[in-house]
Protein backbone atom coordinates (compact mmCIF):
# COMPACT_ATOMS: atom_id res chain seq x y z
CA UNK A 1 0.00 0.00 0.00
CA UNK A 2 2.93 2.30 0.74
CA UNK A 3 4.28 1.51 -2.62
CA UNK A 4 0.86 2.00 -4.13
CA UNK A 5 0.52 5.41 -2.30
CA UNK A 6 4.09 6.50 -3.86
CA UNK A 7 2.87 5.76 -7.11
CA UNK A 8 -0.27 7.22 -7.16
CA UNK A 9 1.69 10.57 -5.85
CA UNK A 10 2.39 12.82 -8.87
CA UNK A 11 6.10 13.68 -8.74
CA UNK A 12 6.37 17.40 -7.79
CA UNK A 13 7.50 20.13 -10.23
CA UNK A 14 9.49 22.38 -8.85
CA UNK A 15 8.00 26.02 -8.80
CA UNK A 16 10.24 27.51 -10.59
CA UNK A 17 10.33 25.05 -13.43
CA UNK A 18 6.15 25.35 -13.16
CA UNK A 19 6.12 29.10 -13.38
CA UNK A 20 8.59 28.88 -16.59
CA UNK A 21 6.00 26.57 -18.28
CA UNK A 22 2.92 28.40 -17.59
CA UNK A 23 4.51 31.59 -19.00
CA UNK A 24 5.88 29.88 -21.87
CA UNK A 25 2.73 27.93 -22.91
CA UNK A 26 0.64 30.43 -24.23
CA UNK A 27 3.57 32.13 -26.23
CA UNK A 28 4.13 27.86 -28.01
CA UNK A 29 0.23 28.12 -28.24
CA UNK A 30 0.50 31.02 -30.38
CA UNK A 31 3.22 29.85 -32.39
CA UNK A 32 1.85 26.70 -33.25
CA UNK A 33 -1.67 28.28 -34.29
CA UNK A 34 0.08 31.13 -36.48
CA UNK A 35 2.50 28.11 -38.54
CA UNK A 36 -1.04 26.08 -38.24
CA UNK A 37 -2.59 29.27 -39.75
CA UNK A 38 -0.08 29.80 -42.27
CA UNK A 39 0.07 26.35 -43.64
CA UNK A 40 -3.70 26.26 -43.91
CA UNK A 41 -3.82 29.68 -45.91
CA UNK A 42 -1.41 27.81 -48.13
CA UNK A 43 -3.10 24.86 -48.67
CA UNK A 44 -5.96 27.21 -48.97
CA UNK A 45 -4.09 29.14 -51.81
CA UNK A 46 -2.47 26.58 -53.62
CA UNK A 47 -6.16 24.56 -54.09
CA UNK A 48 -7.60 27.80 -55.49
CA UNK A 49 -4.34 27.86 -57.94
CA UNK A 50 -4.91 24.40 -58.69
CA UNK A 51 -8.60 25.42 -59.52
CA UNK A 52 -8.16 27.63 -61.70
CA UNK A 53 -5.84 26.09 -63.41
CA UNK A 54 -7.71 23.12 -64.68
CA UNK A 55 -10.56 25.18 -65.40
CA UNK A 56 -7.56 27.03 -67.74
CA UNK A 57 -6.82 23.44 -69.06
CA UNK A 58 -9.82 22.29 -69.93
CA UNK A 59 -11.72 25.58 -70.87
CA UNK A 60 -9.07 27.13 -72.58
CA UNK A 61 -8.61 24.74 -76.60
CA UNK A 62 -12.78 26.35 -76.65
CA UNK A 63 -11.72 30.14 -76.86
CA UNK A 64 -10.56 31.49 -79.54
CA UNK A 65 -9.08 35.35 -81.22
CA UNK A 66 -11.05 36.60 -83.21
CA UNK A 67 -9.86 38.96 -86.29
CA UNK A 68 -12.34 41.08 -88.17
CA UNK A 69 -12.28 44.50 -89.80
CA UNK A 70 -14.75 47.06 -89.11
CA UNK A 71 -15.52 50.35 -91.00
CA UNK A 72 -11.83 51.84 -89.24
CA UNK A 73 -9.51 49.16 -89.40
CA UNK A 74 -8.49 45.66 -88.06
CA UNK A 75 -10.05 44.27 -84.94
CA UNK A 76 -9.23 41.68 -82.41
CA UNK A 77 -11.37 40.45 -79.98
CA UNK A 78 -12.08 36.81 -78.00
CA UNK A 79 -15.00 34.26 -78.45
CA UNK A 80 -15.78 30.90 -77.29
CA UNK A 81 -16.92 27.47 -78.68
CA UNK A 82 -21.05 26.57 -77.35
CA UNK A 83 -21.12 23.67 -79.67
CA UNK A 84 -18.88 21.26 -81.37
CA UNK A 85 -19.90 22.50 -84.82
CA UNK A 86 -18.21 26.10 -84.60
CA UNK A 87 -20.72 27.96 -83.63
CA UNK A 88 -19.05 30.58 -81.37
CA UNK A 89 -20.63 33.26 -78.58
CA UNK A 90 -18.50 36.66 -78.63
CA UNK A 91 -19.08 40.59 -77.26
CA UNK A 92 -21.22 42.46 -79.77
CA UNK A 93 -18.17 44.99 -79.44
CA UNK A 94 -16.04 42.18 -81.32
CA UNK A 95 -19.07 40.66 -83.46
CA UNK A 96 -21.29 42.91 -84.28
CA UNK A 97 -20.34 45.44 -86.78
CA UNK A 98 -17.36 44.18 -88.40
CA UNK A 99 -17.07 42.04 -90.65
CA UNK A 100 -14.16 39.52 -92.75
CA UNK A 101 -14.19 37.36 -89.32
CA UNK A 102 -11.65 35.26 -88.88
CA UNK A 103 -10.29 32.85 -85.92
CA UNK A 104 -7.38 31.60 -84.19
CA UNK A 105 -8.23 27.96 -83.38
CA UNK A 106 -5.57 25.18 -82.51
CA UNK A 107 -2.83 26.99 -84.20
CA UNK A 108 -4.68 28.03 -87.80
CA UNK A 109 -6.78 30.63 -88.70
CA UNK A 110 -10.23 29.85 -90.00
CA UNK A 111 -12.62 31.88 -91.67
CA UNK A 112 -15.71 32.67 -89.49
CA UNK A 113 -19.17 34.18 -90.56
CA UNK A 114 -21.67 36.76 -88.30
CA UNK A 115 -24.59 34.24 -87.60
CA UNK A 116 -26.47 37.21 -85.34
CA UNK A 117 -25.86 40.07 -83.28
CA UNK A 118 -27.80 41.73 -81.16
CA UNK A 119 -27.35 45.05 -79.71
CA UNK A 120 -29.64 44.92 -77.24
CA UNK A 121 -28.16 42.29 -75.49
CA UNK A 122 -24.59 42.70 -75.92
CA UNK A 123 -23.71 39.64 -78.15
CA UNK A 124 -23.30 38.14 -81.09
CA UNK A 125 -22.80 34.88 -82.78
CA UNK A 126 -20.46 33.50 -84.76
CA UNK A 127 -19.62 30.12 -86.94
CA UNK A 128 -17.11 28.55 -88.52
CA UNK A 129 -17.23 25.37 -90.30
CA UNK A 130 -14.89 23.30 -88.55
CA UNK A 131 -15.00 20.69 -85.24
CA UNK A 132 -14.40 22.27 -82.27
CA UNK A 133 -14.69 21.71 -78.67
CA UNK A 134 -17.26 23.53 -76.86
CA UNK A 135 -17.63 24.92 -73.39
CA UNK A 136 -21.09 23.75 -71.47
CA UNK A 137 -23.14 26.17 -70.24
CA UNK A 138 -24.12 27.11 -66.83
CA UNK A 139 -26.40 28.89 -64.97
CA UNK A 140 -25.43 32.21 -63.70
CA UNK A 141 -28.41 32.56 -61.01
CA UNK A 142 -26.29 30.26 -58.99
CA UNK A 143 -23.21 33.03 -58.67
CA UNK A 144 -23.46 35.22 -55.92
CA UNK A 145 -21.45 38.13 -54.61
CA UNK A 146 -18.08 36.93 -54.01
CA UNK A 147 -18.15 33.73 -56.00
CA UNK A 148 -14.74 32.98 -57.31
CA UNK A 149 -14.83 33.15 -60.79
CA UNK A 150 -12.11 32.81 -63.77
CA UNK A 151 -12.36 34.16 -67.47
CA UNK A 152 -10.18 33.12 -70.13
CA UNK A 153 -9.19 35.91 -73.34
CA UNK A 154 -7.09 36.99 -75.71
CA UNK A 155 -5.47 40.38 -74.19
CA UNK A 156 -3.54 42.31 -77.09
CA UNK A 157 -1.22 39.96 -79.39
CA UNK A 158 -0.42 37.79 -76.64
CA UNK A 159 -1.50 34.43 -76.17
CA UNK A 160 -4.56 32.83 -74.28
CA UNK A 161 -4.62 34.33 -70.49
CA UNK A 162 -6.13 33.15 -67.29
CA UNK A 163 -8.04 35.41 -65.44
CA UNK A 164 -9.28 35.05 -61.73
CA UNK A 165 -11.59 37.65 -60.07
CA UNK A 166 -14.85 37.43 -57.85
CA UNK A 167 -18.43 38.18 -58.78
CA UNK A 168 -19.02 42.04 -56.97
CA UNK A 169 -22.28 42.61 -57.91
CA UNK A 170 -25.62 42.03 -60.16
CA UNK A 171 -25.95 45.83 -61.77
CA UNK A 172 -29.06 46.72 -63.63
CA UNK A 173 -27.33 50.45 -64.32
CA UNK A 174 -24.36 51.80 -64.22
CA UNK A 175 -23.48 56.03 -64.75
CA UNK A 176 -27.13 56.56 -64.35
CA UNK A 177 -28.26 54.31 -67.19
CA UNK A 178 -30.13 51.17 -67.22
CA UNK A 179 -28.64 47.65 -68.95
CA UNK A 180 -31.45 45.57 -70.70
CA UNK A 181 -30.72 42.86 -68.26
CA UNK A 182 -28.88 42.66 -65.02
CA UNK A 183 -25.33 42.67 -65.32
CA UNK A 184 -22.56 40.77 -63.51
CA UNK A 185 -20.26 43.06 -62.33
CA UNK A 186 -16.84 40.93 -62.01
CA UNK A 187 -13.28 41.99 -59.71
CA UNK A 188 -10.61 40.90 -61.90
CA UNK A 189 -8.39 42.42 -64.10
CA UNK A 190 -9.32 42.73 -68.00
CA UNK A 191 -7.35 44.15 -70.90
CA UNK A 192 -8.23 45.15 -74.65
CA UNK A 193 -8.70 42.21 -76.46
CA UNK A 194 -10.53 40.28 -73.58
CA UNK A 195 -14.15 41.40 -75.30
CA UNK A 196 -16.07 38.64 -75.77
CA UNK A 197 -14.05 36.49 -73.43
CA UNK A 198 -16.24 33.31 -71.66
CA UNK A 199 -17.00 33.95 -67.66
CA UNK A 200 -16.34 30.86 -66.08
CA UNK A 201 -17.41 29.04 -62.75
CA UNK A 202 -15.04 27.09 -61.34
CA UNK A 203 -16.88 23.95 -62.73
CA UNK A 204 -15.55 25.45 -65.99
CA UNK A 205 -19.23 26.30 -67.04
CA UNK A 206 -19.74 29.49 -68.54
CA UNK A 207 -21.95 31.84 -66.94
CA UNK A 208 -21.36 35.47 -68.90
CA UNK A 209 -19.91 36.75 -71.84
CA UNK A 210 -17.27 39.80 -70.87
CA UNK A 211 -18.57 43.03 -72.70
CA UNK A 212 -16.93 46.13 -71.31
CA UNK A 213 -14.33 47.14 -68.66
CA UNK A 214 -14.67 49.38 -65.67
CA UNK A 215 -12.43 52.06 -65.08
CA UNK A 216 -8.76 51.30 -64.80
CA UNK A 217 -9.55 48.03 -66.18
CA UNK A 218 -9.83 46.23 -62.82
CA UNK A 219 -12.92 44.94 -63.14
CA UNK A 220 -15.56 44.44 -66.12
CA UNK A 221 -19.32 43.55 -66.72
CA UNK A 222 -20.48 40.58 -68.37
CA UNK A 223 -23.87 39.46 -69.67
CA UNK A 224 -25.45 36.57 -68.35
CA UNK A 225 -25.39 33.12 -70.23
CA UNK A 226 -28.74 33.20 -69.51
CA UNK A 227 -29.35 36.59 -71.52
CA UNK A 228 -27.25 34.37 -74.64
CA UNK A 229 -28.95 31.56 -74.32
CA UNK A 230 -32.32 33.58 -74.67
CA UNK A 231 -31.33 35.42 -77.87
CA UNK A 232 -29.38 32.19 -79.31
CA UNK A 233 -32.96 30.39 -78.68
CA UNK A 234 -34.74 32.99 -80.40
CA UNK A 235 -32.36 32.42 -83.04
CA UNK A 236 -33.54 28.71 -83.70
CA UNK A 237 -37.11 28.96 -83.27
CA UNK A 238 -37.64 32.29 -85.55
CA UNK A 239 -34.12 32.56 -87.08
CA UNK A 240 -33.59 36.28 -85.52
CA UNK A 241 -33.88 37.64 -82.03
CA UNK A 242 -37.00 38.55 -81.02
CA UNK A 243 -37.43 41.00 -78.21
CA UNK A 244 -40.98 40.63 -76.87
CA UNK A 245 -43.08 44.05 -76.11
CA UNK A 246 -46.08 44.86 -74.36
CA UNK A 247 -46.72 48.39 -74.00
CA UNK A 248 -46.42 48.88 -70.62
CA UNK A 249 -44.42 52.00 -68.98
CA UNK A 250 -43.94 51.56 -64.55
CA UNK A 251 -43.00 53.65 -62.49
CA UNK A 252 -42.18 53.66 -58.75
CA UNK A 253 -45.19 53.97 -56.43
CA UNK A 254 -45.58 55.59 -53.08
CA UNK A 255 -45.63 52.70 -50.76
CA UNK A 256 -45.60 49.25 -51.79
CA UNK A 257 -48.72 46.67 -52.57
CA UNK A 258 -47.94 43.17 -51.94
CA UNK A 259 -45.00 43.88 -52.10
CA UNK A 260 -44.42 45.70 -55.33
CA UNK A 261 -43.64 49.46 -56.14
CA UNK A 262 -44.13 48.98 -59.47
CA UNK A 263 -47.43 51.02 -60.53
CA UNK A 264 -48.03 51.33 -64.12
CA UNK A 265 -48.26 54.60 -65.45
CA UNK A 266 -49.23 54.48 -69.01
CA UNK A 267 -50.04 51.68 -71.53
CA UNK A 268 -49.51 52.85 -74.98
CA UNK A 269 -52.19 52.95 -77.45
CA UNK A 270 -51.89 50.46 -80.29
CA UNK A 271 -49.89 47.82 -78.17
CA UNK A 272 -51.21 44.31 -76.89
CA UNK A 273 -51.46 45.34 -73.17
CA UNK A 274 -53.96 48.81 -74.51
CA UNK A 275 -56.42 45.64 -75.62
CA UNK A 276 -55.71 43.25 -72.75
CA UNK A 277 -57.94 44.89 -70.31
CA UNK A 278 -55.07 46.04 -67.83
CA UNK A 279 -55.16 49.59 -66.67
CA UNK A 280 -52.92 52.33 -65.87
CA UNK A 281 -52.50 52.68 -62.08
CA UNK A 282 -52.68 48.37 -61.85
CA UNK A 283 -49.68 47.27 -59.51
CA UNK A 284 -47.60 44.88 -61.17
CA UNK A 285 -46.56 41.70 -59.35
CA UNK A 286 -45.17 39.19 -61.97
CA UNK A 287 -44.28 39.00 -65.67
CA UNK A 288 -44.25 35.22 -66.47
CA UNK A 289 -42.76 33.30 -64.03
CA UNK A 290 -40.71 36.53 -62.93
CA UNK A 291 -41.71 38.14 -60.04
CA UNK A 292 -41.84 42.09 -59.52
CA UNK A 293 -41.11 44.28 -56.34
CA UNK A 294 -39.56 46.89 -57.81
CA UNK A 295 -39.69 48.89 -61.19
CA UNK A 296 -36.35 47.97 -61.96
CA UNK A 297 -37.74 44.29 -61.92
CA UNK A 298 -39.06 45.24 -65.14
CA UNK A 299 -35.77 44.99 -66.86
CA UNK A 300 -35.38 41.71 -66.65
CA UNK A 301 -38.65 40.51 -67.61
CA UNK A 302 -38.89 42.73 -70.30
CA UNK A 303 -35.61 41.15 -71.86
CA UNK A 304 -36.82 37.66 -71.54
CA UNK A 305 -40.06 38.27 -72.98
CA UNK A 306 -40.09 36.76 -76.69
CA UNK A 307 -42.31 38.50 -79.47
CA UNK A 308 -45.15 35.90 -80.46
CA UNK A 309 -45.29 34.26 -76.85
CA UNK A 310 -48.39 34.86 -74.52
CA UNK A 311 -47.38 36.38 -71.31
CA UNK A 312 -49.36 35.98 -68.38
CA UNK A 313 -49.23 39.03 -66.44
CA UNK A 314 -50.33 39.40 -62.75
CA UNK A 315 -51.61 42.88 -61.35
CA UNK A 316 -53.55 43.97 -58.08
CA UNK A 317 -56.37 46.59 -58.73
CA UNK A 318 -57.78 47.27 -55.66
CA UNK A 319 -58.02 44.38 -53.60
CA UNK A 320 -58.71 41.99 -56.42
CA UNK A 321 -55.55 40.36 -57.43
CA UNK A 322 -56.24 39.82 -61.47
CA UNK A 323 -53.79 38.06 -64.66
CA UNK A 324 -53.92 38.73 -68.17
CA UNK A 325 -52.41 36.38 -70.91
CA UNK A 326 -50.92 38.90 -73.72
CA UNK A 327 -49.68 38.54 -76.49
CA UNK A 328 -46.41 40.42 -77.22
CA UNK A 329 -45.72 41.78 -79.89
CA UNK A 330 -41.97 43.11 -81.72
CA UNK A 331 -39.94 45.27 -79.35
CA UNK A 332 -39.65 48.73 -80.94
CA UNK A 333 -36.07 48.57 -80.68
CA UNK A 334 -35.99 45.56 -83.02
CA UNK A 335 -38.56 46.35 -85.41
CA UNK A 336 -35.49 47.80 -88.10
CA UNK A 337 -34.59 45.13 -90.17
CA UNK A 338 -33.53 41.95 -88.17
CA UNK A 339 -29.31 42.04 -87.75
CA UNK A 340 -28.80 39.34 -89.15
CA UNK A 341 -26.06 38.18 -91.47
CA UNK A 342 -25.64 35.47 -93.48
CA UNK A 343 -28.04 32.66 -93.32
CA UNK A 344 -31.65 32.50 -94.38
CA UNK A 345 -34.39 31.45 -91.52
CA UNK A 346 -33.55 27.82 -90.17
CA UNK A 347 -30.38 27.49 -91.86
CA UNK A 348 -28.68 28.41 -88.33
CA UNK A 349 -26.86 26.97 -85.75
CA UNK A 350 -27.42 23.60 -85.14
CA UNK A 351 -29.35 23.05 -81.69
CA UNK A 352 -27.55 21.56 -78.48
CA UNK A 353 -29.97 19.33 -77.57
CA UNK A 354 -29.16 19.83 -73.51
CA UNK A 355 -29.87 23.26 -73.39
CA UNK A 356 -33.02 24.28 -74.36
CA UNK A 357 -34.26 27.52 -75.81
CA UNK A 358 -35.56 30.41 -73.36
CA UNK A 359 -39.43 31.50 -73.84
CA UNK A 360 -40.57 33.29 -71.79
CA UNK A 361 -39.74 34.44 -68.26
CA UNK B 1 69.31 88.28 -94.11
CA UNK B 2 73.16 87.15 -93.54
CA UNK B 3 73.24 85.13 -96.63
CA UNK B 4 71.69 87.62 -98.63
CA UNK B 5 73.47 90.85 -98.67
CA UNK B 6 71.98 93.88 -100.01
CA UNK B 7 74.11 93.46 -103.05
CA UNK B 8 72.72 90.24 -103.92
CA UNK B 9 69.08 91.27 -103.94
CA UNK B 10 69.87 94.16 -106.25
CA UNK B 11 71.80 91.10 -108.00
CA UNK B 12 68.27 88.82 -107.95
CA UNK B 13 65.70 92.09 -108.81
CA UNK B 14 67.67 93.16 -111.88
CA UNK B 15 67.81 89.78 -113.34
CA UNK B 16 64.10 89.01 -112.39
CA UNK B 17 63.01 92.78 -114.08
CA UNK B 18 63.75 91.15 -117.42
CA UNK B 19 61.72 88.60 -117.19
CA UNK B 20 58.27 87.93 -118.52
CA UNK B 21 55.58 85.46 -118.61
CA UNK B 22 54.53 83.51 -121.43
CA UNK B 23 52.18 84.94 -123.82
CA UNK B 24 48.63 84.82 -122.86
CA UNK B 25 49.38 84.01 -119.36
CA UNK B 26 47.51 86.54 -117.88
CA UNK B 27 44.50 85.45 -120.16
CA UNK B 28 44.68 82.35 -118.61
CA UNK B 29 45.47 83.04 -115.47
CA UNK B 30 41.46 82.34 -113.65
CA UNK B 31 40.73 79.73 -115.92
CA UNK B 32 43.61 77.82 -114.77
CA UNK B 33 43.16 78.87 -110.82
CA UNK B 34 39.94 77.46 -111.10
CA UNK B 35 40.91 74.07 -112.57
CA UNK B 36 43.70 73.78 -110.02
CA UNK B 37 41.33 74.21 -107.16
CA UNK B 38 38.86 71.91 -109.30
CA UNK B 39 42.08 69.07 -108.53
CA UNK B 40 42.51 69.44 -105.84
CA UNK B 41 39.02 69.34 -104.64
CA UNK B 42 38.98 65.71 -106.54
CA UNK B 43 41.97 64.78 -104.31
CA UNK B 44 39.89 65.15 -101.06
CA UNK B 45 36.83 62.53 -99.85
CA UNK B 46 33.51 62.99 -100.59
CA UNK B 47 32.37 63.82 -97.14
CA UNK B 48 34.67 66.40 -97.16
CA UNK B 49 33.57 68.35 -99.96
CA UNK B 50 29.91 67.74 -99.16
CA UNK B 51 30.64 69.26 -95.62
CA UNK B 52 32.48 72.21 -96.77
CA UNK B 53 29.47 72.53 -99.82
CA UNK B 54 27.13 72.71 -96.62
CA UNK B 55 29.01 75.23 -94.49
CA UNK B 56 28.98 77.22 -97.17
CA UNK B 57 25.20 77.09 -98.10
CA UNK B 58 24.40 77.99 -94.40
CA UNK B 59 26.82 80.79 -94.36
CA UNK B 60 25.34 82.17 -97.85
CA UNK B 61 21.66 81.74 -95.81
CA UNK B 62 22.77 83.52 -92.63
CA UNK B 63 22.31 80.42 -90.52
CA UNK B 64 21.62 82.15 -87.54
CA UNK B 65 17.93 83.65 -88.83
CA UNK B 66 17.38 79.63 -89.23
CA UNK B 67 18.49 78.75 -86.16
CA UNK B 68 14.83 79.78 -84.47
CA UNK B 69 12.30 77.39 -82.36
CA UNK B 70 9.57 77.37 -84.84
CA UNK B 71 12.12 76.57 -87.76
CA UNK B 72 13.81 73.85 -86.01
CA UNK B 73 10.04 72.33 -85.17
CA UNK B 74 9.26 72.53 -88.82
CA UNK B 75 12.58 71.01 -90.26
CA UNK B 76 11.97 67.85 -87.29
CA UNK B 77 8.08 67.56 -88.92
CA UNK B 78 9.28 67.38 -92.10
CA UNK B 79 12.21 64.67 -91.43
CA UNK B 80 9.14 62.79 -89.37
CA UNK B 81 6.41 63.05 -91.92
CA UNK B 82 9.07 61.77 -94.40
CA UNK B 83 10.23 58.97 -92.41
CA UNK B 84 6.43 57.89 -91.61
CA UNK B 85 5.67 57.98 -94.98
CA UNK B 86 8.60 55.49 -95.98
CA UNK B 87 7.51 53.30 -93.11
CA UNK B 88 4.04 53.26 -94.02
CA UNK B 89 4.83 52.30 -97.94
CA UNK B 90 7.33 49.85 -97.19
CA UNK B 91 4.46 46.70 -95.21
CA UNK B 92 2.05 47.83 -98.03
CA UNK B 93 3.70 46.71 -100.49
CA UNK B 94 4.81 43.55 -98.64
CA UNK B 95 0.90 42.70 -97.79
CA UNK B 96 -0.12 43.15 -101.36
CA UNK B 97 2.58 40.94 -102.58
CA UNK B 98 1.42 38.15 -99.37
CA UNK B 99 -2.53 38.49 -100.63
CA UNK B 100 -1.37 37.67 -103.57
CA UNK B 101 0.19 34.68 -103.20
CA UNK B 102 -2.86 33.28 -100.84
CA UNK B 103 -4.86 30.41 -102.25
CA UNK B 104 -8.63 31.03 -102.61
CA UNK B 105 -8.89 29.73 -98.63
CA UNK B 106 -12.43 30.51 -97.49
CA UNK B 107 -14.47 29.13 -100.36
CA UNK B 108 -15.68 25.78 -100.39
CA UNK B 109 -13.78 23.04 -101.89
CA UNK B 110 -16.18 21.39 -103.90
CA UNK B 111 -18.03 23.66 -106.06
CA UNK B 112 -21.29 22.62 -105.81
CA UNK B 113 -21.05 23.57 -101.68
CA UNK B 114 -21.15 27.09 -102.78
CA UNK B 115 -23.29 29.11 -100.84
CA UNK B 116 -26.21 30.65 -101.81
CA UNK B 117 -29.23 31.71 -99.91
CA UNK B 118 -31.60 29.18 -101.88
CA UNK B 119 -29.37 25.88 -100.49
CA UNK B 120 -30.77 24.16 -97.48
CA UNK B 121 -28.05 23.70 -95.06
CA UNK B 122 -28.35 20.55 -94.68
CA UNK B 123 -27.13 19.68 -98.08
CA UNK B 124 -24.00 21.39 -98.30
CA UNK B 125 -20.47 19.57 -96.68
CA UNK B 126 -18.13 22.12 -95.59
CA UNK B 127 -14.63 21.29 -95.66
CA UNK B 128 -12.90 24.59 -94.71
CA UNK B 129 -9.37 24.82 -95.17
CA UNK B 130 -7.50 27.14 -92.80
CA UNK B 131 -6.54 30.25 -93.30
CA UNK B 132 -2.92 29.67 -92.40
CA UNK B 133 -0.96 28.02 -90.18
CA UNK B 134 0.30 30.45 -87.67
CA UNK B 135 3.26 28.93 -87.02
CA UNK B 136 4.52 29.54 -90.11
CA UNK B 137 4.06 32.97 -91.53
CA UNK B 138 1.57 34.99 -89.27
CA UNK B 139 3.72 37.46 -88.06
CA UNK B 140 5.35 38.19 -91.54
CA UNK B 141 1.67 38.47 -93.09
CA UNK B 142 0.13 41.01 -90.13
CA UNK B 143 -0.35 44.16 -91.07
CA UNK B 144 1.83 47.06 -90.27
CA UNK B 145 -0.55 48.83 -88.60
CA UNK B 146 -1.94 46.99 -85.01
CA UNK B 147 -5.71 45.86 -84.89
CA UNK B 148 -7.59 47.43 -82.44
CA UNK B 149 -7.66 45.23 -79.52
CA UNK B 150 -11.57 45.68 -78.41
CA UNK B 151 -12.48 46.26 -75.14
CA UNK B 152 -15.07 49.20 -74.66
CA UNK B 153 -15.21 50.82 -70.94
CA UNK B 154 -19.29 51.03 -71.89
CA UNK B 155 -21.97 48.73 -72.57
CA UNK B 156 -23.44 48.79 -76.28
CA UNK B 157 -27.12 49.43 -75.36
CA UNK B 158 -29.43 50.78 -72.24
CA UNK B 159 -32.91 50.73 -71.90
CA UNK B 160 -34.69 54.24 -72.52
CA UNK B 161 -37.14 53.84 -69.20
CA UNK B 162 -39.03 51.29 -67.36
CA UNK B 163 -41.30 50.20 -70.06
CA UNK B 164 -42.22 46.30 -71.29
Amino acid sequence: MSQLSDFSRAPEVPFRFRFVLIRRLPVALSLFAAISLVDAQEESATAVSRQVKEVFEHAAKAVVKIHGVDEHCEISGTGFFIDPTGTLYTAYTVGGEAGNFSIEFDGKQYPARQVLADIRSGMAILKTDVATPALPIGKSEELGVATPVVTIGYPLDLPETPNFGMVAGFDRKYLGRYFSTTHLRVNLPTQRGEAGAPLLNMKGEVVGILVSSLENNSSCYAVPIEAAEKIRGDFVRFGEARHGWIGINVSEAAAPTEGSRARMTQIMDGTPAASSGIKAGDILLQVGRKKVHEPEDVLDASFFITAGDTVPITVIRGNEKLTFNVQAETHPASQHPPLIAAPTMNQAIPLKLDSEAQRTP
Amino acid sequence: MDEFNENEIAKLLRLKRHEQPPPGYFENFLHEFHRRQRDELLCEPLWRILLERAQDFMLRLNVRSLTSYPAAITAVLVCAAVISLKIYQEPGTANVAALQSQPALSTAVNAEGEWTLASPVATRIFRTQPLRNLNESAHTHRAATPPRYVLDSVPVSYEPTFRF
